[in-house]
């Protein structure tokens, strides 16, 4: 029983240093890569502490209870995925997490929250069958959904499945809301959607939110460890590249619209995984 | 409990978000509030992240003079902003409309209508002018905490 | 009498006797109620005193065949001469020609063919008939009592005199009974007339309010029905041709020849009249134009019931699929039902008809999964069938409370509903949770469907585009239910009693059965379909689990429950903080959802849902989901030649 706990405690550790630090260095590296010098690396917990303690601000009061439950669906799909449970489980519970937040931002009677929940909606129609077909080639590949078989694959996945590790670091794009695919959040872009999905979120609720992000990328990052077998640098290397890939890509793309985005994923994602899964087959 | 009241302080203080509104200026404030914002200054190095959004703001970065049109603007996105937070004028008009305060339509400055508490004077101000109200208003969300 | 006898004898006959008793005593309202409530609650209970029986067959006694035997037939003959009355009343040329053929083929049949056809195949009550029996028996019960309030509501607002509720409920009493029948008897003969009688109580429900769109609309329904009767009554022919007999569950035993091509084109022609009464691409037409109905006929007869029945058939007869063509051409017309029917289904507005075209992509996953058909798809299948039957109920009963309420069915209009009926709109998003999130039952069918048929590569990439879109349209309408006028306290709003009796036992006993599913499938539902050549899920700890995947149902259970009591506290503290209308550029007033515009009058903000009909809309898609339905259909007939 107390392993147990201690387990969870340290995946819990595990996933928020996880996503403060790529949260923390997103930003520091995008700050040089525009030739300044940045905040510091700790700064989302700044951030985070802050809004938590802030005065609570209720535009419609389900949306404490749509940040909440979207936190816990966060959370829980991380400990799944440290618990080394099944894959497709582990993607069912995170999209818990993140339908609630557009619920929520829905609630709010703002055409900005409204915009934004909607491009959300879009993006996670964009994200969610990639991020099924790249489950579905890795069961292909190794005849399993489970975690702990797929951990314990001797051989290196990404040389079977390149392009759905392709396929997997643009639903990375999408899912850590980096351009061309922050259409939902606009954190570039503020005077278009002021904040869009999070619009309405204010104080502890946007810090709910913001700490429930951390957990989804530090999920989606995880995924990549799945391409490389056990013991390899490549396991360590993989998610660190296509970190900085997808950093690269925001820094160098504009914005897109949600018709190019759909069109890009169902159109090229889907292609891509398709050709990939056939040739597995 | 003190160590943690300062530590929530220290926070309070490396994490201020701007909520930057232009009651009317001729937009020579703002063009150097934005610059601040620039590689040059980067303000960013202090956690300042410039939101378009009062619900998110700490700060509230006023500029121009106030006329019966857009007070009720500014009340407004005062009274969306979560406690603690500061209000910053900055600029001649701000602080006390300028050459324009006796025109038939000014109300006057920021002060008339929410409580300042940083002027920041100039026309306009020079970036490092406006980065030290800031920090000032910083000092005092640290200092205060309680807001109002 | 012995229980078994007893309870099938109740289940069949007692809604026929109700129907009767309907149309003498319901002239006066209480005489209805008695009647209604009493054969719905004598039918639940007899339906849940079979359940330690299964399974079991039940001949008939010797002396009544001959008179089974002529009233089958005389039935037979009514319902066809009851078609060609319509046909020949409202000049409809396709129901006159496919109800003559039907007529013809029959004749023939019975005169010719099948003159020593042997005795009645009896009764077969399995796992798979109980699962349909108790589905009809209490949630159909549940529908009939909810419509009750509803119809007396109903009749008030359209200004009804004389009252034609009698004849109503006399139809909805004697569904129950055909669809019982249908589930229970194993002789294709009697199939046959109990697949015909639902036609004509669809016909006849769609048509109750005897508008223009509800004629037309039941006419479609009758004339697309058809075209499934007439596929029923060739495939039987064909199926006695190449079996001998006329006994279900002989003629699946029979052994088949390799390349037995017959006994193929009796399935594929079953496969159709399935597809038919489910409403696949390109026959969905029906089912959206029977969305005119009053709303508990389309939760009972248009999601729960009556449209199982191409399910509940071909997992029937499921063992005749491995390995064919057929199989195959059958998980790529569901799959590809799943993806057209969701994407439609985000085009639309109106709640009734996104509930429909979500049964029909509901339906869609439950035929791929057969035509998958290795025993976790079948598993798949059954589960999805379930859960779907009473959710889908509950939510179209929901729909229905609402729309006697806002007199709307548009989702536009539930805006800001929990401020006007904040109990219905809770269940409502309880049932959208339950719909789409696990660890609720028709998540668990979908992910056994999608981890069954990750080898089959074009139906699972159209089971993952569907499911995304899945979740886009329940997700908007969730949060359309959600946003409210500030301050709204939670209280249960004045509905009829029978109404929240219908609506919370569904809620609540969808919620039981989701927990409890692991058990449900360890204790008979993994049977269902063909002999277990795979034991395909073993419950371990509270979760089902395959070789190749786990879901672990109870311990998600208590964490989404911990994660509810969480949230519902937040819910409550923040009940309490300081309100604040929403961004709106600093331009808002005192009044939510308003702004000062140009020269300071207030504006409403209008904020409309994406519909997306430039991509999703009708119009748009129909000409191509209809396109790529008759070619699937025909991939499906003609694959058999």
């Amino acid at each position: 029983m107390t392993a147990g706990a201690l387990f969870v405690i340290v995946a819990l550790a595990a996933g928020l240093g996880i996503g403060v630090i790529s949260a923390g260095f997103d930003r520091i590296l995008t700050a040089r890569l525009q030739s300044r010098v940045g905040p510091p690396l700790l700064q989302p917990v700044y951030d985070v502490v802050k809004l938590a303690l802030k005065e609570p601000l209720i535009v419609n009061a389900w949306q404490a209870f749509c940040a909440c439950t979207t936190l816990a669906a966060a959370i829980l799909a991380w400990v799944l995925f440290f618990l080394q449970s099944d894959l497709l489980l582990v993607f069912f519970v995170q999209a818990v997490g993140a339908v609630f937040l557009v619920v929520g931002a829905l609630a709010a009677a703002s055409p900005y929250s409204h915009i934004g929940a909607h491009r959300e909606l879009l993006q996670m129609l964009a994200y969610e069958p990639l991020l099924i077909l790249v489950f579905i080639g890795m069961y292909l590949e190794t005849g399993s959904f489970r975690l702990e078989a797929l951990f314990a694959w001797p051989k290196p996945l990404l040389l079977r499945l390149p392009f759905l590790f392709l396929v997997l670091a643009f639903a990375l794009i999408v899912k850590m809301r980096k351009s061309p695919f922050d259409l939902s959040s606009c954190h570039h872009a503020h005077q278009e959607l002021v904040r869009g999905v999070l619009t309405d979120y204010s104080g502890p609720l946007l810090a709910l939110a913001e700490v429930a992000h951390w957990f989804e990328v530090a999920l989606i990052l995880g995924l990549f460890t799945l391409f490389w077998p056990d013991g390899g640098v490549g396991r360590f290397l993989l998610p660190v590249a296509a970190w900085l890939g997808v950093i690269a890509v925001d820094n160098l793309t504009s914005r897109a619209n949600w018709r190019w985005m759909l069109g890009c994923a169902w159109g090229l994602g889907l292609g891509l995984a398709i050709v990939n899964l056939v040739w597995i087959r | 409990m003190r160590a943690l009241r300062r530590f929530i302080d220290r926070m309070r203080a490396k994490s201020p978000w701007l909520l930057h509104f232009d009651c009317g200026s001729c937009n020579g404030c703002d063009i150097e509030i934005l610059a601040c914002l620039t590689p040059l200054y980067d303000v960013e190095r202090f956690g300042v992240v410039h939101q378009g959004n009062p619900l998110h703001a700490d700060l509230l970065v006023a500029s121009g003079t106030v006329n019966p049109r857009n007070r009720k603007v500014l009340e407004n996105l005062y009274a969306q902003m979560p406690a603690p937070k500061v209000v910053v004028a900055v600029g001649a008009c701000g602080l006390s409309g300028g050459v324009f305060r006796d025109a038939y339509n000014v109300v006057g400055g920021i002060d008339r209508v929410i409580p300042v508490d940083v002027y920041v004077p100039g026309c306009p101000p020079r970036p490092e002018a406006i980065i030290d109200g800031v920090v000032l208003g910083l000092q005092k969300i640290a200092r205060g905490g309680e807001g109002r | 009498m012995d229980v078994r006898v007893c309870g099938i004898l109740v289940v069949v006959l007692a809604p026929f006797a109700g129907a009767a008793l309907c149309g003498i005593l319901g002239r006066s309202p209480s005489g209805r109620r008695a009647v209604v409530l009493t054969t719905g609650g004598v039918v639940m209970l007899a339906a849940l005193s079979l359940l330690g029986e299964v399974p079991f067959r039940l001949e008939i006694p010797a002396v009544l065949h001959a008179p089974l035997e002529i009233a089958f037939f005389a039935a037979d003959a009514v319902l066809l001469a009851a078609f060609l009355y319509i046909g020949a009343k409202y000049r409809h040329a396709a129901i006159l020609v496919l109800s003559f053929l039907q007529a013809a083929g029959l004749l023939v049949f019975k005169g010719f063919l099948a003159r020593s056809a042997g005795p009645p195949g009896g009764v077969v009550c399995d796992a798979l008939a109980l699962l349909l029996v108790l589905i009809v028996s209490v949630v159909g019960s549940l529908i009939c009592f909810q419509a009750l309030p509803y119809m007396d509501n109903h009749e008030r607002h359209y200004r009804v005199s004389p009252s034609r509720q009698p004849r109503f409920f006399a139809i909805l009493l004697l569904f129950l009974g055909a669809m019982n029948g249908f589930v229970l008897f194993n002789d294709l003969g009697s199939l046959y007339v109990f697949f015909e009688l639902t036609t004509l109580c669809s016909f006849l429900l769609i048509g109750h309010d005897r508008t223009h769109v509800a004629v037309k609309n039941a006419l479609r329904a009758l004339w697309m029905n058809s075209v499934g009767g007439l596929a029923f009554a060739l495939g039987m022919i064909e199926a006695y041709r190449s079996a001998g007999t006329l006994d279900l569950a002989q003629a699946l035993a029979a052994p088949r020849l390799e390349g037995d091509a017959i006994y193929f084109v009796a399935l594929a022609l079953f496969g159709l009249a399935c597809l038919v009464k489910s409403a696949q691409f390109p026959f969905q037409g029906w089912l959206l134009g029977a969305m005119v109905a009053p709303t508990p006929v389309s939760a009972l007869l248009h999601s729960s019931t009556m449209v199982k029945i191409g399910v509940y058939f071909l997992l029937r007869l499921a063992p005749g699929f491995p390995g064919t063509f057929l199989g195959q051409a059958l998980a790529l017309a569901g799959a590809f039902g799943f993806l057209a029917a969701a994407a439609l289904a985000v085009g639309q507005s109106n709640g009734k008809k996104v509930l429909a075209y979500s049964t029909i992509s509901n339906l869609g996953l439950m035929f791929a999964c057969i035509g998958v058909n290795t025993g976790s798809a079948l598993l798949a299948a059954t589960l999805l069938l379930t859960f779907h039957a009473v959710l889908k109920a509950m939510l179209f009963l929901s729909v229905g409370a609402i729309e006697q309420h806002i007199e709307s069915r548009d989702i536009e209009d539930m805006r800001g509903l929990y401020a006007a009926m904040p109990l219905t709109a809770m269940i409502t998003l309880a049932g959208v949770v339950m719909m789409i999130f696990p660890p609720f039952g028709v998540l668990l069918g979908k992910w056994m469907a999608i981890e069954a048929a990750a080898r089959h590569l074009p139906a699972v990439v159209m089971i993952a585009l569907g499911s995304a879109l899945t979740v886009l349209y329940w997700a908007r309408w969730a949060g359309t239910l959600l946003s409210d006028p500030l301050g709204t306290r939670f209280h249960a709003e004045r509905q009829p009693l029978l109404t929240w009796l219908a609506l919370g036992s569904l809620c609540l006993g969808t919620a039981a059965l989701s927990v409890a599913a692991p058990w449900l499938v360890e204790g008979g539902m993994a049977s269902i379909g063909q002999p277990a050549d795979e034991t395909a899920y073993t419950v371990v700890r509270g979760g089902l689990e395959s070789a190749s995947g786990s879901f672990a149902v109870l311990p998600l259970s208590l964490a989404a429950a911990c994660g509810l009591l969480l949230s519902a506290l937040a819910l409550r503290r923040a009940s309490r903080a300081r309100p604040v209308p929403p961004y709106l550029s600093g331009l808002q007033t005192g009044e939510a959802a308003v702004f000062r515009g140009p020269m300071q009058q207030p504006v409403r903000v209008a904020a409309r849902n994406y519909y997306l009909d430039t991509l999703f809309g009708e119009e748009r898609l129909n000409p191509w989901v209809n396109f790529g339905g008759a070619i699937l259909l025909t991939l499906i007939l003609g694959g058999v030649l």
